[in-house]
């Protein structure tokens, strides 16, 4: 009798769960296992491959090119990443509490994240085009010198970046409202009583009861901050690409170059697991920390 | 001495004009591409910028005749059923995970929300590889196939499901109700704001999605919408006309879901936070 039940149970359970696990298992779990297995082999596509060990490593990490990639990746994400947040928390603030117009504000800064980074890529070639874009007649008319953009290697990458902060700082500020409009209004009026000022509110109430989603949000910055690569395909170089003087060359380029332009399976999977790991890494210190720095009974 | 309101409300009326500069400036770049796809070339990098151009052209639209109806109809035809076997995979895989017991469900769970931190880039070469040798390289099946898990959607739901009391399940499994007949007929029902929100975010993604379309596909009567705007980026002169018209055609589906389901997305964007 409990047998049969557990029988149909079973079945009961595989009817729900198989749609969604048989496709994680074949393109996401086994996906993940063979490309730490890869990374060991020099697989380049063909019916003949073999085991080299750390080689690919060894050849990412001896080679310059990769060092300078991971460090235009690095880059590329402190400076959106400290952008992408100080502006989400700065308009979440302006406007987590209800005003006649808020919600249009909020939405109109949320709007540039709904959009194909290919439209936004080319949205940006055109205003920042180096020899008559409006950018440059813009300068130009105000006396200012003008620039190259996304053609010099000076500028191609502070260009990228401004675009990414452009698209995504509404993210995080829809994410940071809810945050703020969870923290309790009495604990407000409590420091208030104290005779906290708004500086002293905002340390001691605001920023210790957003910290959960404060944390999440740089979390999550960080990790897409590793892995940008529309906005560098579509707007420094498309498939040989990687900018001018590869000055906007990221790690997750590199990986797509090394994969399906040369076909350098073996070597581009070790490249990828790098990236893993230190997504891995950030994710780790974000469990850690949050369990050190994060404080949940204020809200 | 300035009284307390007064100088209160001259503040908020600075905040609200800062508040217009800025947004002013965020919607700068969509204005841009609003006039520049009914511009001519000639008119199109005249300094200072004019918001109706002198010239209305729809020639701009044109020049896209020949390829782009091919291109919207395959991103439409894409992102319509990877949207619908999304729905699918994510509703039933979180109602196995909330209302169903069983021996290693929250392991399996935890395997999912940490899939949502392995990066694309990792996982993309051994997709490749198995997708050439189920022979579905450039092939809508791959780019299908390929979107039908969702660990963000399962979770999403799950949340959803995990908030509406057992009691109700309870009750219908008495009456005895089979399990298919309480999801389907008490839990979705119950459950349209999450379905909705699901469907916005994932029609959002795959409606944009670029790199996973840019890997598999080659053909050009196969490409998408994001991948085909592409041609212009390899192309050795520039029309801009043409580049902002494309851009502004794959902008104003998404725009306007936007604009009617406003509150989808930020519920969708704060209950990611939730976890966290």
């Amino acid at each position: 009798m409990k047998r049969s039940y557990s029988l149909k149970n079973t079945g009961t359970v595989m009817s729900f769960l198989l749609p969604s696990f048989i496709g994680f298992s074949i393109f996401v779990f086994a996906p993940m296992i063979m490309a730490v297995v890869l990374s060991f082999t020099n697989y380049s596509g063909g019916p003949k491959f073999r085991f080299v060990g750390f080689k690919n490593y060894v050849m990412a990490f001896s080679n310059p090119d990769f060092l300078s990639y991971l460090f235009v990746t690095f880059k590329f994400m402190l400076i959106s990443v400290i952008f992408q947040i100080g502006l989400g928390l700065f308009f979440a603030i302006l406007l987590s509490k209800q005003f006649r117009g808020c919600s249009t504000f909020r939405s109109i800064f949320y709007i540039p994240n709904i959009l194909s980074s290919v439209a936004v890529g080319l949205a940006f070639m055109f205003i920042f085009e180096p020899s008559s874009g409006l950018i440059n007649e813009f300068l130009a008319f105000i006396g200012l010198p003008t620039s190259k953009w996304l053609a010099s290697e000076k500028s191609a990458l502070n260009v990228i970046i401004t675009i990414a902060i452009w698209q995504n700082f509404g993210y995080y500020m829809v994410l940071f409202i809810g945050g703020l409009q969870n923290i309790s209004t009495t604990l407000y009026e409590a420091a208030e009583m104290d005779g906290a000022n708004k500086f002293k509110q905002f340390i001691h109430v605001t920023i210790p009861g957003l910290s959960p989603i404060l944390f999440y949000g740089i979390t999550i910055a960080i990790i897409r901050g590793f892995q940008v690569f529309d906005y560098i395909y579509i707007m420094t170089g498309g498939q040989q690409g990687g900018g001018p003087a590869g000055s906007t060359n990221v790690l997750a380029f590199d990986i797509y170059l090394n994969a399906f332009t040369y076909f350098r399976f073996g070597y581009a999977s070790a490249e990828s697991v790098v990236l893993m790991l230190i997504i891995l890494f950030v994710t780790y210190i974000q469990n850690r920390g949050q369990k050190r720095w994060v404080s949940y009974d204020v809200v | 001495m300035m009284s307390y309101n007064l100088k209160k409300r001259r503040m908020h009326v600075i905040k609200l004009i800062f508040l217009s500069i800025v947004a002013i400036v965020v919607l700068l770049p969509l204005i841009i591409v609003l006039s520049s796809s009914f511009k001519n070339e000639s008119e199109i990098f005249d300094f200072p910028f004019h918001l109706i151009p002198r010239k209305t052209i729809l020639g701009n639209f044109e020049q896209l005749i020949d390829t782009f109806p091919i291109y919207i109809f395959n991103s439409v035809k894409l992102t319509v059923t990877i949207v619908l076997v999304q729905l699918v995979t994510a509703a039933t895989g979180a109602y196995a995970f909330s209302k169903l017991t069983w021996k290693g469900r929250d392991f399996i769970f935890g395997l999912y929300l940490a899939s949502m931190m392995i990066p694309m880039q990792a996982v993309m070469i051994p997709q490749f590889i198995i997708i050439r040798n189920i022979n579905l390289y450039d092939s809508h099946g791959a780019l299908v196939l390929l979107g039908a898990f969702t660990a963000f959607g399962t979770f999403l739901i799950r949340q959803f499901f995990m908030s509406i009391p057992n009691t109700y399940s309870e009750a219908a499994r008495i009456d005895g109700a089979r399990e298919w007949t309480i999801f389907l007929k008490l839990l979705l029902p119950m459950s349209k704001a999450v379905l909705v929100t699901q469907i916005i975010f994932s029609f959002r993604f795959f409606w944009n999605d670029f790199f996973t379309p840019l890997i598999y596909i080659t053909s050009p009567e196969l490409k998408t919408l994001p991948l085909g705007m592409t041609d212009f980026v390899r192309e050795q002169y520039v029309y801009w006309g043409p580049q902002m018209a494309a851009a502004l055609i794959s902008i104003i589906p998404v725009l306007i879901i936007f604009l009617f389901g406003q509150k989808y997305f930020i519920q969708g964007v704060s209950s990611s936070g939730l976890k966290g």
